[in-house]
């Protein structure tokens, strides 16, 4: 009797467990999309197997690299220190013109749902609207009359192109969790239009959404009115109102997202007034010399949104908002895991308008899955893909050569285009605050200690060029004489002798009085870039160095350097193509210690003992200068051009003569390989080129391309000579 | 302590009759002490230099530095530009080189436009090319398979110890401790190794040096693999504890020590050694496979599994990378394998079986 009355509940259990292992044989998709945690511990039980948590670990792989992604991306430029740092001002809605004195909402914000309207209400300080007699008259408006067209004219529409991807998106929204991954670009970044649009090969701007923009008199407002035509693929038109939308969308807490809510934050963004129809105006906080650029925002659809909840994300996981860009991706071209294809859009709106109508010219992109990179080679010689990124040596030089019969034969040509834009940051950051790196001397030792000059010069091949400054690429304001430091012995002995480590022990490595061995770890988390520390660590071993390398997964290593556990750490931060680098970030002591501002300091300029460290931020380096404190915050404040290139150049050499950072390399061109269908125009490409794919100026050729084939069905050559081209109008060294 | 049984001897005996098995066995024995004395063979270090009317023998210890033979820096030094220099000069000084004279870390970046790659070339002395940091393929074999080797009896003896260990407990003790220890063992094996190893070797903190890196990922591959074998020894101390000369044993008056390491041990140690071979083979190929993933020893180590993966993806443009590895990984777990199956067909039971 006492046993059966544990039976019952152990059978029950095990019918349980059975059951929903058995109703559940297909792995679901990843939850890691729920919106609230409820949702989450209401999953039923599921039985775990060695499928489930392999995929498990796959997934949560996966997650990590995608949150890596992210913040190198996100924090490569901004800390998200600054979150929630705005104050909040309780205002009553009465004087922005949002409700009427009945308590209606103005006419011009007509389909605003509740929600939506009490939030502009609520930061009414944020959010008003005015009448067309409010915008100055004084305006100097511009239209980008002046500037070129960077595409070319000969541009025939049509054709599809074919792309690979290494994955699958695991989501169509552009924004909130899993949503920066590399498709997002074909969505996004390549696709969809903005106010203005900063001109990649001048520093002027031409127009987007708006057709034309005039900075105020303040210098932080900017007013634009948007081109009537403007609007979403689902036929809608682009409303003033949707620029309002925009900032109750960037700053919701829905989209997960607070990097972006933090970025579109109030006390970036002050002030947003609707005029008309058809004219706005956003305020910046600051009068910055690219002041359009930075308020340039896009539209949101907020027809399509109505207002956001806690379902956001799962609603909008794979239904793509409507886009003001010329490819729509539409659910039924969504061949999950396989590939998504793009389609232009018939009656674009822009297909017309200036500096839009000669790109964007494939009818259809379609994008496909390849997880191997090698793999994607091979589709690419037998032309499943149109184009493929050479710039590593090995594919340039050896996988295909410039006597590859594709090549020859005039199928394939091999480019190589000179562009000009911040190069991602490629560089050994130095933890100054760790033994024994806390001794300039070591840290000049360790410069000279580098033999860049042979990964130059062995592993890439001379291609690629040494980087010189913390800045570099930011045309006037980088540093313009300013050189890394040499590889040099004698130099590296004389400066580690300096710190104390005169003598060689039985291994070669130095040793100091008290018989401390010079050795330090480099932490890294790539690991294709082995090769090149491999060739640092057997060098450095000349200047008595040891140099123990650690080569973590990407996450891992992100980690261990955040917390800023590491001696030496080699990693690159991508920059984003502006007009000045910014400095704060990496070098400002704020983001290195806890304690704020100056107090970190003695009389004389040294660090208090006992300082905290600040952890997760891009102070890597954890330099702590009061001179370069100075200098930033000063920086951060000026308004003016030539003083802050003064400023950028005397903060790059203070960095240089702090010696927290050595230089690694950059690449100064594009190098691609293309198959002849694919037309360029006669520069090939604007100035501020990242990739092959940013600006869409290229066209698909199909008669070409069904010439190519046949003559390459037959071994017939196309042309006489190997297609290689050089474009050097933009070289600049 | 610890005496073989006859049979088990007898066992041995048989295994030597083998011939394909016993050869295997010697070769792989022959070619592991050979990478043991590595040094000799393959070394950017010189055997012996004669300078100045001293010997010289640089190959173990501490280095030399070049002001020692009259060079003009205080790092280690170049023997091979050392013996070109002596050979130039014509004194009496002279240097004698091993077979290979390069190190598994050495890139040999000397000779004008030598990028990687190199394919093989006798002038050279790189027998079987270099990497795509133009070192040398065959010198990283070397020192490879001795460390893969290393590795994998390393992994063999501890994976050993502990299922020796609490198989024996489980299966002397029985009963409770027999069945809460099995449940454990169970619920252990279905930890997924490979991805445990990747997850623990990803997040493993460093600075203590590579012998230091090496040795955790023994630990923690051992950690999650020494499962699979406590069965085995469970089971065969379970039967032979049930032989009347272990209650001779008992009612003699011996411990539970006495009689496990004494009679039990002795007799269990056939169904040990027939597995060994496989072990070590097993050991070898998931090492390679952890390197080839990029989660195994860290780099620079020479590795199989390392070169491998530089071999996969050039391989039309390097394809004596894959070639020498493939070929000398093929050899040595065939080799492997013939000593296993030598050693199973010795210790197979069904040969003495007699009925009564």
């Amino acid at each position: 009797m006492n046993k059966a009355k544990y039976l019952i509940p152990l059978l029950f259990l095990l019918t349980n467990l059975f059951f929903s292992g058995c109703d559940n044989p297909k792995l679901k998709p990843p939850r890691s999309d729920s919106p609230s945690k409820e949702e989450k511990t209401g999953q039923k039980g599921e039985m775990i197997d060695r499928e489930f948590a392999r995929e498990l670990a796959r997934e949560f792989g996966k997650e990590f690299a995608i949150e890596f992604a992210r913040q190198m991306k996100g924090a490569g430029s901004f800390s998200l220190t600054e979150i929630n740092g705005s104050v909040e001002k309780n205002s009553s809605g009465g004087s922005s013109g949002i409700l009427n004195d009945r308590g209606e909402a103005h006419p011009l914000l007509a389909g605003c749902s509740e929600d939506v309207l009490e939030f502009y209400q609520k930061h009414s300080d944020c959010f008003s609207i005015a009448s067309t007699g409010d915008i100055p008259a004084d305006l100097n408006w511009q239209e980008g009359t002046d500037e070129k067209e960077f595409s070319s004219p000969d541009a025939q529409k049509g054709g599809t192109w074919e792309v690979f991807m290494r994955d699958f998106p695991r989501t169509l929204r552009t924004i909130g969790p899993d949503a920066n991954g590399a498709f997002r670009s074909y969505l996004l970044d390549y696709n969809v239009m903005s106010l203005t649009h900063a001109h990649p090969n001048s520093d002027g701007y031409y127009p987007g959404l708006a057709n034309s923009w005039a900075v105020g008199e303040d210098g932080r407002t900017v007013y634009f009115k948007l081109d009537p035509k403007a609007r979403y693929s689902d036929g809608e038109n682009v409303k003033v109102s949707d620029f309002f939308f925009f900032f109750y969308f960037m700053r919701s807490k829905h989209i997960q997202a607070p990097w972006y809510n933090d970025f579109y934050g109030k006390d970036k963004f002050q002030k947003v007034t609707l005029y008309d129809e058809n004219t706005l105006s956003i305020t910046f906080y600051k009068a910055k010399p690219d002041i359009v650029e930075r308020v340039s925002i896009r539209a949101k659809p907020e027809h399509f949104y109505g207002e956001l909840d806690g379902e956001f994300l799962s609603k909008y996981q794979w239904n793509p908002e409507p886009t003001t860009g010329a490819y729509v991706a539409l659910p039924e071209n969504v061949d999950k895991g396989k590939s998504i294809t793009l389609v232009r859009q018939e009656d674009w709106w822009a297909d017309q308008k200036r500096f839009f109508r000669y790109r964007f010219n494939p009818e259809k992109i379609k994008v496909s899955v390849v997880r191997d990179y090698n793999k994607a080679f091979e589709i690419f010689l037998k032309g499943g893909v149109d184009m493929f990124g050479l710039a590593k040596t090995e594919f340039w030089y050896d996988k295909l050569p410039d006597d590859h019969l594709l090549v020859k034969n005039g199928y394939l040509s091999k480019v190589t285009f000179f562009n000009q834009t911040p190069p991602p940051s490629y560089a050994l950051r130095i933890n100054s605050q760790k033994a024994p790196f806390d001794d300039l001397n070591v840290r000049i030792g360790f410069h000279h200690a580098m033999n860049f000059d042979m990964v130059l010069e062995k592993i890439f091949r001379g291609d690629f060029v040494r980087m010189n400054t913390v800045a570099d690429g930011y045309g006037e304001r980088s540093h313009p004489t300013l050189k890394a430091r040499e590889f040099s012995v004698e130099k590296a002995l004389e400066f580690f002798g300096k710190a104390g480590f005169t003598k060689r022990g039985g291994d070669g490595i130095l040793i100091n009085d008290s018989g401390d061995k010079l050795s330090v770890e480099l932490l890294t988390g790539y690991r294709h870039f082995e090769d090149v520390l491999v060739v640092l660590k057997e060098q450095a071993k000349k200047a008595g160095l040891e140099l123990k390398l650690k080569v973590l997964e990407p996450t891992a290593a992100w980690k261990a350097a955040n917390e800023k556990n590491h001696q030496v750490v080699f990693s690159a931060f991508n920059s984003f193509v502006e007009l000045f680098p910014r400095f704060w970030e990496p070098y400002h002591s704020d983001n290195a210690y806890q304690e704020s501002g100056d107090s970190k300091y003695q009389d004389d300029g040294s660090l208090k003992p006992g300082l905290t460290t600040k952890v997760s931020t891009n102070n890597f380096t954890q330099t702590a200068v009061r001179k370069i404190d100075h200098l930033i915050n000063q920086y951060r404040e000026e308004e003016d051009l030539g003083r802050i290139t003064d400023m950028a150049h005397q903060l790059s050499q203070m960095i240089h003569d702090h010696a927290v950072w050595v230089p690694a390399w950059k690449k100064p061109w594009l190098r691609i390989g293309h198959w002849n269908w694919v037309k360029f125009p006669d520069d090939w490409g604007p100035k501020e080129s990242r990739d092959y794919e940013e600006f869409q100026v290229f066209w698909i050729d199909q008669p070409e391309k069904d010439k190519i084939l046949s003559a390459m069905e037959k071994g017939d050559p196309v042309s006489d000579k190997p297609t290689i081209r050089i474009y050097e109008k933009y070289k600049s060294e | 302590m610890f005496q073989l049984n006859p049979l088990t001897k007898k066992k041995l005996r048989r295994f030597r009759s083998i011939k394909r098995g016993y050869w295997s066995f010697l070769i792989l024995v022959f070619l592991y002490l050979i990478s043991l004395a590595g040094e000799l063979l393959v070394n950017k270090r010189a055997l012996v230099v004669y300078y100045a009317g001293d010997f010289f023998f640089p190959t173990y210890g501490e280095q030399f530095s070049g002001k020692d033979f009259g060079l003009g820096y205080d790092y280690e030094v170049d023997y091979r530009e050392l013996k070109r220099k002596f050979a130039k000069e014509n004194k009496d000084n002279w240097v004698l080189m091993p077979m290979v004279p390069y190190g598994p870390y050495e890139m040999d970046y000397r000779l004008e436009g030598s990028n990687g790659f190199s394919p093989p070339n006798f002038e050279r002395s790189h027998y079987c090319g270099t990497d795509k940091t133009e070192r040398d393929v065959l010198a990283r074999l070397l020192y490879g398979f001795r460390i893969a080797m290393t590795f994998a009896m390393g992994y063999l003896v501890l994976t050993y110890l502990i299922a020796v260990a609490v198989g024996s407990f489980m299966g002397y003790l029985g009963g409770k401790s027999d069945m809460l220890g099995l449940r454990f063992v169970e619920i252990w094996a279905n930890v997924p190794f490979l991805y445990m190893v990747i997850i623990l070797v990803s997040v493993m903190p460093g600075g203590w040096g590579i012998g230091w890196q090496v040795s955790s990922l023994l630990i923690i591959m051992v950690l999650f693999s020494w499962t699979g074998m406590t069965y085995y020894i469970r089971a065969s101390v379970y039967k032979e504890k049930a032989r009347d000369y272990i209650s001779a044993a008992k009612v003699i008056g011996a411990g539970p020590f006495r009689i496990v390491f004494k009679h039990l041990l002795p007799n269990v140690v056939s169904t040990l050694v027939t597995f060994a071979p496989f072990t070590i083979a097993a050991a070898i190929s998931s090492i390679t496979a952890l390197d080839f993933l990029g989660y195994g020893l860290p780099p620079p180590t020479p590795s199989w599994g390392e070169l491998l993966k530089q071999g996969v993806n050039n391989l039309r443009t390097a394809p004596w990378i894959v070639v020498s590895t493939v070929t000398a990984l093929v050899f040595t777990l065939t080799l492997v394998t013939f000593v296993g199956e030598a050693i199973r067909e010795a210790f197979d039971p069904k040969k003495f079986s007699t009925y009564e």
